[in-house]
């Protein structure tokens, strides 16, 4: 891994005109950026912020505000059994999925990489397919794995006499999810463990180090960043995803689903809003502090190889 | 105190069925620094593998450290520090932490840890950089780091491999010179590969040149470099220029013209080359431009370069293929004229000819 091949990948991308690249990355000379020029490149981010972010989060929060409870809400809930049971079930299930997919995906990844065999390419075709499946899609394939007609409930039948069916609860969720965040990690992975110096192993070995050390001090910090990464969008789908659950059973608590049914059904629009407001705020808070907990690692382990 | 290395019939072909290294004996005395010096793709990093036990031999290989059988020991068992080309520190650690890690790993006490991580960057003058990151290093501090690393552990041989290759001209004299002071002082066995001959004869006690899998030569740095045994180390070491001649009754003959004092010992066939056509190998010093009246050959200059202490010629004409012939650096010589040299027949390394070209 010399520093020159980093900088060349890192120079190559010149898919954009080229007179403009400057005014983008900030290294406008003097006078080559008028005030107008600059103020229209922003324009697309300031929409999209607009469009996208501010305006209806605002409108969110105003909803909540305009409910019954007032701000209320907020407390109502953080207190009320249900809504608090499904926020930690929700939250538990989604790190559960993200830490599952990880360990998977890094063992598979990382294999793939460093393993030449027949059907290889054909594997991995085959792990990273689920990329394409909407989430109905993937809830109808767990139905037909753990539910009542599954293949794992005949198997069992005809083992045990008993039908082990868990399509239509959080388990199957789980299953469904997983299923839907390993192409990611694997890809994420994947990419990562290329540019793995191998060097940097056999330098650790030399130096007395078994195995084990050898993945915790070489093998993880140089994956790190694509764990991150991968780990941070398959939480955030793990927190989100709705259609996997809604062709599961509409009576999984998971988030989603709580607020889709208060707002459907018992049209109680503050709650489904404060809900909302929540899920968003959890998601953001987890992997901003995921991003503390492991930046400085992931970030050195970025700029290393050279 | 230092560690014998012997390696005995080791071998290694590839899963595909390449011969990487041909079967080789080798014995590197306790303390002594051994080159492995040859072009890309002769086996020398092969064998350098092999001592570190990344690589393992064929079947029928042993390879002891002082006696102990280390064949099929794994590297992190057989304590050898190794030093790469890519400097392979670690990114996520910094200067410090990098040389701690092999104490830390051999469970040396923090106290007695620190002491010694501090001596060893002392010892490579890069105690200032102890809290740096690898990223904020240069080239020639980055290896330095890495030999503080690979030596901070004791290790029973030093690895190194290519160490100064992705170093600029100038720096990586001084390194070699830095790393040629260190070995001495350490007194520890070393393996050092490169394709440098300059870098080769500068380090080494001993110089092993490769070819294709096979060892051509073991020597000194000055036998390698005066008594090449085969015209590929010859060529290798840099006596790149080339004449025929024929030998008839112990007397060389080029052309018309006969020498009496030439060294025609073949050491491959153990005797001297009485009778036959002959291969002459010679660096820039096998002929001296001279006038007309002593002259033996006339060739014409096809290229001058300056190089600062003299001035070097391409000169056609002389032998199969362009010589270079040194001359003094005030001359002027202009491209197209004609020059006259005289040979200096004890320059000149005899090899039989080789009856059709390979």
């Amino acid at each position: 891994m010399s520093s020159v091949e980093h900088i060349k990948e890192g120079r190559s991308r010149p898919s954009f005109p080229l007179s403009l690249l400057p005014l983008v990355f900030g290294r406008a000379t003097p006078g080559a950026g008028s005030p107008a020029i600059l103020a229209l490149l922003m324009l697309p981010g300031l929409i999209i912020v607009a469009a996208f972010f501010a305006i209806p989060m605002a409108l969110v929060a105003m909803r909540v505000a305009d409910g019954p409870d007032g701000l209320a809400t907020y407390f109502v809930i953080l207190t009320n059994e249900r809504y608090l049971a499904s926020l930690i079930q929700t939250l538990v299930m989604s790190g559960g999925v993200t830490v599952t997919a990880l360990i998977l995906c890094g063992i598979c990844g990382l294999f793939l990489v460093r393993n030449r065999f027949a059907g290889r390419n054909v594997i991995t075709a085959l792990l990273t397919l689920p990329l394409s499946f909407p989430g109905t899609v993937v809830g109808f394939m767990v139905i037909m794995l753990a539910g009542r007609q599954g293949v794992i409930g005949s198997v069992t039948d005809a083992l045990w006499g008993e039908k082990i069916v868990f399509a239509y609860e959080i388990t199957g969720l789980f299953v469904g999810y997983l299923y839907f965040s390993i192409p990611r990690v694997i890809l994420a992975v994947m990419a990562s463990a290329e540019k793995l110096d191998p060097q940097l192993e056999e330098a650790a070995r030399s130096l007395g180090a078994p195995t084990w050390r050898v993945v915790k001090d070489v093998i993880l910090p140089g994956l790190m960043p694509g764990l991150v990464s991968s780990g941070a969008i398959c939480f955030a789908t793990a927190m989100g995803a709705f259609g996997t659950a809604f062709t599961l059973a509409t009576d999984i608590d998971v988030l989603p689903m709580v607020i889709y049914t208060e707002f459907t059904r018992n049209a109680n629009i503050a709650v489904a809003a404060a809900l909302s407001i929540a899920l968003g705020a959890m998601t953001w808070a987890v992997l901003a502090a995921v991003r503390v907990f492991v930046g400085n690692g992931a970030t050195s382990g970025t700029g290393g190889g050279a | 105190m230092s560690t014998q290395i012997r390696l005995r019939n080791c071998a290694k072909t590839f899963a595909d069925g390449t011969r990487a290294l041909a079967p080789f004996d080798l014995t590197i005395e306790g303390g002594e620094t051994i080159v492995l010096l040859g072009p890309s793709g002769c086996g020398k990093t092969t064998i350098l593998r092999m001592i570190a036990g990344l690589e393992f031999s064929d079947a029928g290989g042993v390879i002891s450290f002082d006696g102990d059988d280390v064949t099929r020991q794994s590297i992190e068992k057989r304590r050898v520090g190794m030093v790469f080309q890519s400097y392979a520190l670690f990114p996520n650690m910094t200067v410090a932490e990098n040389v701690a890690y092999g104490l830390k790993v051999h469970g040396v006490p923090g106290k007695e840890r620190d002491a010694r991580v501090d001596a060893m960057l002392e010892m490579m003058h890069i105690d200032m950089l102890a809290d740096r990151r690898i990223d904020q290093l240069s080239g020639g501090q980055r290896q330095r780091v890495a030999l503080a690393r690979a030596i901070a552990v004791q290790p029973r041989v030093l690895l190194l491999d290519e160490p100064l290759t992705a170093l600029d001209a100038k720096l990586r004299v001084r390194l070699r010179t830095e790393i040629n002071a260190l070995l001495r002082k350490l007194g520890i066995t070393a393996v050092y590969v490169t394709h440098d001959q300059e870098e080769a004869m500068a380090l080494g006690d001993r110089i092993v040149v490769m070819q294709k899998g096979e060892i051509a030569q073991i020597g000194t740095p000055r036998e390698i470099y005066r008594k090449p045994q085969n015209p590929f180390v010859a060529d290798f070491v840099g006596a790149a220029n080339r004449m025929t001649g024929q030998m008839r009754d112990g007397r060389l003959h080029i052309g018309a013209h006969v020498f009496d004092a030439v060294d025609a010992f073949d050491p491959r066939h153990g005797a001297i080359i009485d009778q036959g056509a002959v291969e002459l190998y010679f660096r820039a010093d096998g002929l001296s431009p001279c006038d007309l009246d002593e002259a033996h050959f006339t060739g014409r200059v096809e290229a001058v370069s300056y190089l600062g202490e003299r001035l070097r010629l391409t000169v056609s004409g002389i032998g199969p293929q362009a010589v270079t012939i040194d001359t003094h650096a005030d001359d002027v010589i202009e491209t197209g004229a004609d020059v006259h040299c005289r040979v200096n027949a004890d320059r000149l390394t005899v090899f039989p000819a080789v009856a059709a070209h390979s």
